[in-house]
């Protein structure tokens, strides 16, 4: 009975949204490991195939889009699913943002400053993780609370980090405005990263409670 | 000729249930896009007869055979009346119970043409409308607690594709139920009179409420999926379900009673357990209102239409 209830039914358009949301944020756990060791080694070239995953990211969220407006899924939740979907897809643009200005400042960076950058993504990397669990609680019987109070906890300690990156910044003598400007730019976006993280861990949490 | 009359009238009321019922049944099932209208169409098809054909008979033999004995006058009179009194108010989006205008022309036709009434049946029928909201308000009320303990229980997504089965499950048993109750009270007073056998009048009736949903439902449904994000899936289920479950129970005794009435109970019964800042009590007094005038009123108009016609006569 409950087999052919399930045909009539449906539910193809809404694994294939889970699926999709699923390959979008392992898009973004892939981008943040590119990044930390493009950062580690100084691999520029490694930063390529992070633009290539943000646009992959683009053409997932469209999907998503697409199949919400086509009836994936209860009403109530739809709107809160393709939040969800925008705000990840803003991980992956930060990501390319920060991944572009390396690429202005890669050669002039202060190794403590990189080494303070180096801790950042290493958490960016986690955070990316526990993202993957916490969507994937809502589809099983597991702890939510847990995965999202330690995103929180993350994205604090980027705070942390920020400032000390800000007083050493202020420390380094700059030779030209765009020098200054691509350094900041390069900061600003890395620790975005973590902020758009913490929005999506926020939906998780809207979608858990959505339907109680 | 006059016996095709009273057939004909009958048949319009099926069309009409039809054509405004289907969104009772299947209107939040294709709201929220658990199935595609056309699908919707045919489970309400099928259910409807399957409900008419199992069940049906017992709502026929209180309405048809056990209220009065239904002569061609009476027949004539009180299907005529109902049915122009259920399309119009279709048509004016103006929300009356089908089964009251029934019952009330019934009667109105029956006492002005000297029937015998059976005012103990009368009285059943009379208690089962006053008495059924309140079920379906208890029923809710145990539904949305055991949600609460189980549903609510599991995680978002498992929710979410239960509630999506549920809410098909629930527009199942009221399309089951319009062929049990619904349609049935139209065909009782046919089948009773001999112009149709049970049979014959399940597989017309149901033809017809199919036809009224297909060519006509659109409307309705429509209205109710452009409000659709507006509507709670989760609560709104627990008071469909109630409803759906109390028409049942009431068709086991023969008892003729609205889906609307009940569906209004239900949703009361949720916002009780969400606290008494939901109800509204405009609505509730319309309610009341609309449940005395409705009969009452569909027995004056038969009344006066059939002491003109003695009166012709004479």
């Amino acid at each position: 009975m409950v087999s052919l209830f399930k045909r009539i039914v449906g539910g193809k358009k809404e694994a294939e949204v889970l699926s999709k949301i699923r390959e979008h944020l392992s898009a973004i756990k892939t981008s943040c490991e590119i990044f930390y060791i493009a950062l580690e080694k100084n691999d520029i070239e490694l930063l390529k195939e992070v633009c290539e995953l943000e646009k992959m990211g683009d053409t997932l969220r469209r999907e998503v889009a697409l199949l919400l407006y086509e009836g994936a899924f209860l009403p109530v939740i739809r709107a809160d699913l393709y939040n969800f979907a925008e705000v990840i897809d803003e991980v992956l643009d930060t990501l390319e943002d920060t991944s572009i200005s390396y690429t202005r400042v890669a050669r002039e960076l202060d190794p403590h400053i990189k080494e303070m950058c180096l801790r950042v993504a290493k958490i960016n990397l986690k955070m990316s993780k526990y993202l993957i669990s916490a969507f994937d609680a809502l589809g099983e019987d597991e702890d939510l609370r847990d995965k999202t109070i330690k995103i929180r906890a993350y994205e604090r300690e980027i705070d942390i980090i920020k400032n000390d990156i800000i007083k050493s910044l202020a420390r380094v003598e700059v030779k030209t405005y765009w020098e200054g400007k691509n350094l900041s730019d390069f900061v600003e976006d890395l620790v975005e990263i973590s902020d758009y993280i913490e929005n999506a861990a926020d939906l998780i949490q809207i979608l858990n409670v959505s339907l109680r | 000729m006059i016996e095709i009359a009273s057939i004909i009238a009958s048949m319009l009321i099926a069309f009409s249930i039809g054509s405004n019922d289907t969104s009772n049944s299947f209107g939040i099932c294709i709201g929220v896009g658990t199935i595609t209208m056309k699908r919707a169409l045919y489970l309400l098809g099928f259910f409807v007869l399957i409900g008419a054909v199992l069940q049906g008979q017992k709502v026929m033999k209180t309405v048809g055979g056990e209220i009065l004995h239904v002569n061609l006058e009476i027949l004539v009179l009180s299907l005529i009346v109902s049915s122009i009194l259920i399309i119009s108010s279709n048509v004016n989006k103006f929300p009356i119970s089908s089964h009251q205008i029934i019952i009330g022309s019934l009667a109105g036709s029956g006492l002005v043409f000297g029937a015998s009434i059976n005012t103990m049946t009368l009285q059943k029928i009379v208690t089962a409308w006053a008495i059924s909201p309140f079920v379906a308000f208890f029923f809710s009320i145990l539904i949305f607690a055991v949600m609460e303990k189980t549903l609510s229980r599991l995680p978002v997504f498992e929710i979410e594709k239960t509630l999506r089965i549920l809410i098909l499950l629930s527009g199942i048993i009221l399309a089951y139920n319009i062929g049990a109750n619904e349609l049935s009270t139209a065909l009782g007073p046919v089948v009773y009179s001999g112009l149709m056998s049970p049979l014959q009048a399940a597989l017309a009736g149901s033809l017809l409420v199919w036809a009224g949903a297909y060519l006509l439902s659109g409307r309705v449904i429509d209205t109710i999926c452009r409000g659709i994000t507006k509507i709670q899936v989760y609560s709104g289920f627990a008071a469909q379900l109630a409803a759906g479950l109390t028409v049942l129970l009431f068709t086991q005794f023969g008892m003729p009673v609205s889906t609307t009435y009940c569906l209004i109970g239900g949703i009361y019964g949720v916002g009780f357990l969400k606290g008494l800042s939901t109800v509204n009590i405009r609505l509730l007094r319309n309610m009341v209102l609309n449940w005395i005038l409705t009969p009452s009123g569909a027995f004056a108009i038969c009344y006066g239409i059939g002491i003109l016609v003695l009166n012709s006569g004479s």
